[in-house]
């Protein structure tokens, strides 16, 4: 039985109402959900809460899902539109608030580390700066950069993942990167 | 093939993500455009600079109360549901025995008696366009039109 046969499996289960099954769906893509929702919104508190609401959702609408496809891409669809409705909030109420400001001034930002043991002050340096110059990118670009440049996602994964050819995930990460680099630069980065 | 094409390669190419026949085309290429060269360096520069580096996930207690999380929020759905039901039973149950008093008492002015009538129609038109519109939401897969 293939992978996609068992998922089949335990979406057929769900539609009749089955949580336990479901616990099993939202286990295996708990964190690309998470990702992808930091991705979008840029902080984990809300990305953590957001991508839970997205498995809400995609409860509430699995009798609507076809088994025979693969959860991740219609479940990415349901999350996106979350994540861009909470986007819209966030600008609605950032236009007269200081958090612009602060999101100017680098305090606002995708947190990174490094696995390294050595943490001087120059490492730290360059995780803030990267992290901030992260949060510039569009959300796709930065969906596309925290999947395969920071959490090792391979390119067949990442298409599995959002239902797009392996050729769209090169073209996106190329210009991913590009828009990385750039940001950097702007941020006086030199490597 | 132009530059242009071969960029989306040049990050298959940097991430060893290519096949060997692909492989063999971007070093020739490569070999003969040195602003495309210059390029992928700058590109593996700045992979060797982030190369350890990870987005800070959540710690594991997180993840393992993940989905008791979801759950929850399932479950409180479902209170908020029967909530809602009650709240409008018995206020609609409320509504009509104000409006049947209101109607049969005769010692209540006109205009009080026309104001309660209104208020209850004007609730039950309310009710019924959003239970209509609810229907239609749910019949309908709003997710399908979304572009990934």
């Amino acid at each position: 039985m293939t992978q996609l046969d068992d998922e089949g499996a335990a979406i057929e289960r769900c539609k009749s109402g089955d949580r336990e099954a479901f616990g099993a769906i939202v286990q295996k893509y708990m964190k690309p959900a998470y990702y992808v929702a930091l991705g979008y919104v840029g902080t984990p508190d809300d990305a953590l809460d957001i991508s839970q609401d997205a498995f809400v959702n995609a409860f509430r609408h699995i009798k609507r899902f076809d088994s025979s496809k693969k959860f991740f891409p219609w479940f990415y669809s349901i999350l996106k539109n979350l994540c861009m409705n909470h986007l819209t909030r966030v600008r609605r109420r950032r236009e007269d608030s200081i958090d612009a400001m602060a999101e100017e001034e680098g305090e606002v930002r995708i947190p990174l580390k490094t696995a390294s043991p050595e943490q001087d002050a120059a490492r730290r340096e360059l995780e803030r700066k990267i992290g901030t110059a992260l949060l510039q990118l569009r959300p796709k670009e930065r969906e596309i950069i925290i999947l395969q440049h920071f959490q090792d996602y391979s390119y067949q994964e990442i298409a599995d993942l959002l239902g797009i050819p392996i050729g769209t995930v090169m073209s996106r990460l190329y210009s991913a990167r590009r828009a990385l680099r750039k940001e950097l630069e702007r941020l006086g980065v030199r490597y | 093939m132009s530059c242009d094409a071969y960029k989306p390669l040049l990050m298959g190419y940097l991430d060893r993500e290519l096949p060997e026949a692909e492989v063999a085309l971007v070093e020739a290429h490569l070999a003969g455009c040195s602003d495309c060269a210059s390029e992928i360096e700058s590109f593996r520069r700045l992979k060797e600079v982030t190369q350890d580096m990870r987005v800070v996930t959540p710690d594991d207690r997180y993840w393992d109360q993940y989905w008791s999380n979801v759950y929850n929020r399932l479950e409180r759905r479902v209170g908020w549901i029967l909530i809602s039901i009650g709240t409008i039973l018995l206020g609609s149950y409320g509504l009509y025995e104000l409006l049947m008093e209101a109607l049969y008492d005769l010692g209540l002015p006109r205009t009080v008696r026309v104001g309660i009538a209104a208020l209850v129609l004007g609730f039950c038109t309310l009710l019924v366009s959003v239970v209509r519109e609810r229907i239609f939401l749910s019949k309908s897969d709003k997710y399908e039109r979304i572009k990934r």
